[in-house]
């Protein structure tokens, strides 16, 4: 990395810094604006709900009565050190942006380390277009969805600023700090446990050399420690708020699905209608279906582990249960890292419509469904179900580039043809 | 089903398919403006109905009357002494009168600025409680000392408070009254109804010291003229072009005539024969208004809220008194009082076009949106066509005649997959620049003081007219755009333009129809090379600007443009009006895009160098 390089970062890093200063100094209601919308701040990473959590745990109440908050028990000491919100948001306001720099800076490392183009099991012919690790992090810094996000403060910052660093670590060769990092991101919001195994993948691949060891014993280590920094989390939580109780409230909620505000995802909808008895059936149903990728993908594009952790940011964002903005902001984020294979994809164009029309679209039929009185739940849920279906097209036309991408190398001489099922 | 499949393939790969477009976008256009003059015709319009059962309109007897005349000709003494007091004094007595008729009486000062004037007033109102209620819900009785026009609301206030004094006999009430007169029509019952739900910024607008339940409905009487009338003029549009239930209006309507014999009207058409014409005019001055999204009365300020509310003005002479209105307002009342649950029944989307005859949004929506289509259409078209390599016309012609021949039968059967590598970052960085750039004018129109606004309008009409002549020589200079860029640049600000429209349809139909409609000619732009045609072309997008527009059709109606920009930013700081909004940050940039492109020149050497 050269000096002038550096330069130019840091004046990135600053750009989008003092950016997100202004908007917080600017319009001084547009963050509790934010805060408020379902499409921004989920039940499980509402800012709202932390600071209720952070009233009764400096009250010497347990965050988890009353049942609203129901985010990470770890989260209170770190905000309670803070200054309170309502009187000096600025401490917030700062230790927010510091995350996104965060973000920003561990994807910078993953960009800039060439893995999306060049694994140690193939290497794309087209790798030589690449954007640098500038261009990405700008892309991220500057993504109206991360930014909307950093206003909004929900904690799902952290989850993703945890899980781009277990990324980045994992490319730099530290095991321990990724698996550390991941086990973090698991604790916050669970759903990274199913990250694991791309990243174990990607770690090994990294780490392989000439006398390493085999790949099952690789993982084996990598989930020991997982685990036992998972019980660190858990025991330390429990030492903090004196009881089991926030499992429950924490990863049953995202389990059970109890909360049913609605958000962008597809969950909430379908359980309001679901009738009881059915419940746990379909909970099951959902949950196997989420779950069911992270081994699938791992098989299939076993030689581009970083693809596949893309791929399934992008199958989170839209399929897990409490899904915002912010998760597909982070998964917006890695899709850079691929530019060689942009030319590859297909629909582009209508995937980024869709997602614009939708964004727009979203907080119309919400206003007329829950201010204005004139439009119904089915309204709002019918965008969602666009938004999803963007970023579902999104995710696959990306699946097929990659493997349209490995398969050119097989059969050079289908390069450009068009193909077509028999 | 794979056969169908691959011959779909097939034909999406046929050059003809591309050149359907621009037919199929204008098809849309001429589709979406027949469709909306299709609606007055019977088979497309319906009758109104009494949707919610509840409200068995006509169906009670009303007593007003009688000696209340003489309690009314009281109250009218009263109000006329009080017509040139002061605001607090005649608050003052007021509130006495209210207290003396046993009533819980509240005050509420309230201070807007805008465009350098400051809009100030104190609001009272008074609750009377429901003797078989239990303070849950409530219907508003408005009566404003001034109404819209400026005028005294004289015999208004006189008849509510008859009505006030009137109500409190009855014990039939089940939702509390709540009488609230504000010093004039536009300002007061926004703060009041702001401060009311608690949604009122508490530098500008004090909290109401006493409230009572959800409420349910509201009626504002304006009824400043002296002397018998004729019929009643229902004003029913709200801000930002929401409407009450259609369930109300159709109440008051019901009782006015079937009750009272009495005719009513609305928009402000006095004589309506139900034929075509008068249907489409009555339709469209109902459209420009819910454009506008301004208040048109008192009542306007509720409907945010999801509060139904209708203002009622007595029009003409004739043999109906106030008695006679005031038995109307309270049959209305009786209705409104049976309500178990909100007014959800009816239509909450219609446009009026008689007072028993309406469209409902499934009819007329279509029309909106196909003329947003077009611009959505346009801009995948011009995307797929920025991918295109063959980009000489001639070029494309002399390939689909080879292809003819079977020579190339092998390369049209595996065309090739890769799309052209696009260049976005210059349409992008304008297309956004645009946008951004829009944000001047609203910022500048909404807190410029109002002795300038005039001026600066026309300063800023004149620099946005010249300014594509500046940006797109300096453009062609610079960056010597491709033909592809140009089409880039259309194509994703039409895209925004497309969505923009979409979503502004679903909340303000008549807004995006005619911003849609006047945005029409941006769709084809596109650089024209012929000198005479491009500056022709570009000639009718001057007269189609923003700016222009605004300054004609203030023009046309006489109102004058000065009142039209103190009422912009009127209704943007006080009412949260967001037509200013659409015009400069929708329809403004997109223009702006539009116009450089019309101007644009393709540099066909480097087009050359590409192609080979």
């Amino acid at each position: 990395m050269t000096t002038p390089a550096l330069n130019r970062t840091a004046g990135l890093y600053l750009a989008a810094a003092t950016l997100r200063l202004l908007l917080f100094a600017g319009f001084p209601g547009l963050p509790d604006l934010l805060t408020g919308r379902v499409e921004l701040s989920t039940p499980v990473d509402s800012f709202k709900r932390l600071q209720e959590g952070l009233f009764l745990y400096n009250h010497n109440v347990s965050p988890y009565d009353g049942g609203v908050y129901h985010q990470a028990p770890l989260l209170l000491p770190l905000f309670s050190l803070l200054p309170d919100p309502a009187a000096y948001p600025i401490f917030t306001y700062v230790l927010y942006i510091a995350v996104d720099l965060l973000s920003a800076h561990a994807l910078y490392q993953i960009a800039e380390s060439g893995e999306a183009g060049a694994s140690r099991l193939f290497k794309s012919p087209r790798r030589d277009k690449k954007w640098s690790g500038y261009a990405v992090a700008a892309l991220f810094l500057l993504n109206p969805f991360t930014i909307a996000t950093c206003l909004a403060r929900p904690t799902t910052v952290f989850t993703n600023c945890a899980i781009l660093h277990a990324v980045a670590k994992a490319i730099a060769g530290s095991t321990f700090t990724a698996v550390l990092s991941l086990s973090m991101a698991a604790y916050l919001s669970m759903y990274p446990l199913l990250l694991f195994p791309p990243l174990i993948l990607l770690a090994y691949d990294r780490t392989h050399g000439a006398k390493s060891q085999s790949l099952l014993l690789f993982a084996g280590k990598s989930t020991a420690a997982a685990v036992v920094a998972m019980l660190l989390f858990g025991l330390s939580s429990y030492a903090l708020t004196g009881s089991w109780e926030f499992l429950d409230s924490t990863y049953g909620i995202q389990l059970t699905l109890t909360d049913l505000t609605p958000n962008v995802g597809l969950w909430w909808y379908f359980f309001v209608e679901m009738f009881d008895s059915f419940r746990s059936f379909f909970l099951g149903v959902f949950w196997l279906h989420l779950s069911s990728y992270a081994p699938a993908l791992c098989i299939r594009i076993r030689h581009q582990p970083l693809m596949v952790v893309t791929l399934l940011l992008g199958v989170f964002a839209i399929f897990k249960p409490y899904p915002s903005v912010a998760d597909t902001s982070l998964f917006l984020a890695l899709v850079p890292c691929f530019r060689y294979i942009f030319p590859l994809l297909r629909y582009s164009f209508l995937s980024a419509s869709v997602v614009l029309y939708a964004t727009f679209l979203g907080p119309a039929f919400y206003h007329l469904w829950i201010y204005a009185g004139s439009g119904n739940a089915n309204f709002f849920y019918a965008i969602t179900l666009v938004w999803s279906l963007g970023q579902s097209l999104l995710v696959s036309d990306l699946a097929f580039a990659a493997l349209r991408d490995e398969w050119e190398v097989e059969r050079p001489e289908m390069k450009g043809k068009q193909i077509r099922q028999i | 089903m794979p056969r169908l499949l691959s011959g779909a393939l097939l034909a999406r790969r046929d050059p003809r398919l591309l050149k359907i477009p621009p037919y199929l976008s204008l098809l849309l256009i001429i589709v979406g403006v027949a469709w909306l003059f299709m609606l007055p015709l019977d088979d497309y319009s319906r009758r109104t109905y009494i949707s919610e059962n509840a409200l068995l309109p006509g169906q009670v007897h009303t007593y007003f009357g009688g000696s209340d005349q003489n309690v009314f000709r009281a109250y009218k003494h009263e109000i006329t002494a009080l017509e040139n007091s002061t605001n607090a004094e005649a608050n003052d007595k007021l509130e006495s009168i209210f207290k003396g008729l046993g009533l819980k009486v509240g005050r509420q000062n309230y201070t807007y600025h805008s465009s350098g004037n400051t809009y100030a007033g104190e609001n009272i109102y008074a609750i009377l409680h429901a003797p078989r209620g239990d303070a849950t819900e409530a219907i508003v009785l408005v009566a404003a000392w001034r109404n819209v026009k400026d005028e005294f609301n004289r015999n208004g206030l006189a008849l509510a408070l008859a009505l006030t004094r009137y109500f409190k006999r009855w014990s039939l009430w089940s939702k509390d009254i709540i009488v609230v007169v504000p010093p004039e029509s536009r300002a007061g019952t926004q703060a009041w109804a702001d401060a009311y739900h608690d949604a009122h910024d508490s530098a500008k607008v004090a909290s109401l010291p006493v409230k009572s339940g959800a409420l349910q409905g509201a009626v504002a009487i304006d009824y400043p003229q002296e002397g018998r009338f004729e019929g009643v003029h229902v004003v029913y549009d709200g801000i930002n072009g929401q409407l009450p239930n259609l369930d109300l209006i159709n109440t008051f309507v019901n009782i006015a005539s079937g009750q009272m014999g009495m005719g009513s009207a609305i928009q402000e058409m006095w004589k309506h024969t139900d034929r075509y014409n008068d249907r489409l005019k009555t339709m469209l001055r109902g459209m420009v208004n819910q454009g506008l999204g301004h208040a048109a009365g008192p009542h306007s300020s509720f409907i945010p809220y999801h509060v139904d509310a209708i203002t009622v003005q007595p029009i003409g002479n004739g043999w109906q008194d106030e008695m006679a209105l005031g038995r109307t307002i309270e049959g209305t009342f009786r209705s409104l009082n049976n309500l178990l649950e909100h007014l959800h029944q009816s239509f909450f989307f219609y446009l009026l076009m008689h007072k028993e005859r309406f469209v409902s949004i499934g009819t007329y929506l279509p029309s909106a949106m196909l003329v947003a289509a077009n611009f959505t259409i346009m801009a995948i078209h011009l995307w797929i066509q920025s991918g295109q390599r063959s980009k000489v016309a001639t070029a494309g012609e002399t390939d689909g005649k080879d292809g003819k021949d079977g020579a190339d039968r092998q390369e049209q059967e595996a065309p090739s997959t890769d799309a052209v590598e696009r260049d976005l970052y210059l349409p992008l960085g304008l297309v956004a620049g645009s946008q951004f750039l829009g944000f001047i004018p609203l910022f500048v129109f909404n807190h410029a003081p109002a002795g300038i606004l005039t001026v600066l309008f026309y300063a800023f009409t004149a620099f946005s007219l010249l300014i594509p002549h500046v940006i797109s020589p300096l453009l062609i200079s610079n960056f010597k755009p491709t033909a592809q860029q140009y089409k880039l640049l259309s194509s994703f600000s039409l895209l925004l333009l497309g969505m923009f429209l979409s979503a502004l349809a679903t909340l303000n139909f008549s807004l995006a129809f005619l911003v849609g409609l006047l945005a029409v000619p941006l769709s084809f732009a596109y650089p024209v090379r012929n000198v005479l045609l491009k500056y022709a072309y570009a000639l009718l997008l001057t007269l189609l600007s923003p700016g222009t527009v605004v300054s004609i059709a203030a023009a046309a109606s006489g109102v004058g443009l000065d009142v039209v920009l103190r009422e912009a930013a009127f209704g943007w700081t006080v009412w949260g009006m967001y037509t200013p909004l659409v015009v400069w940050c929708v329809w403004w940039p997109a223009w702006l895009v539009g116009v450089v492109v019309v101007l644009g020149r393709v540099q066909e050497d480097r087009n050359k160098e590409k192609s080979s």
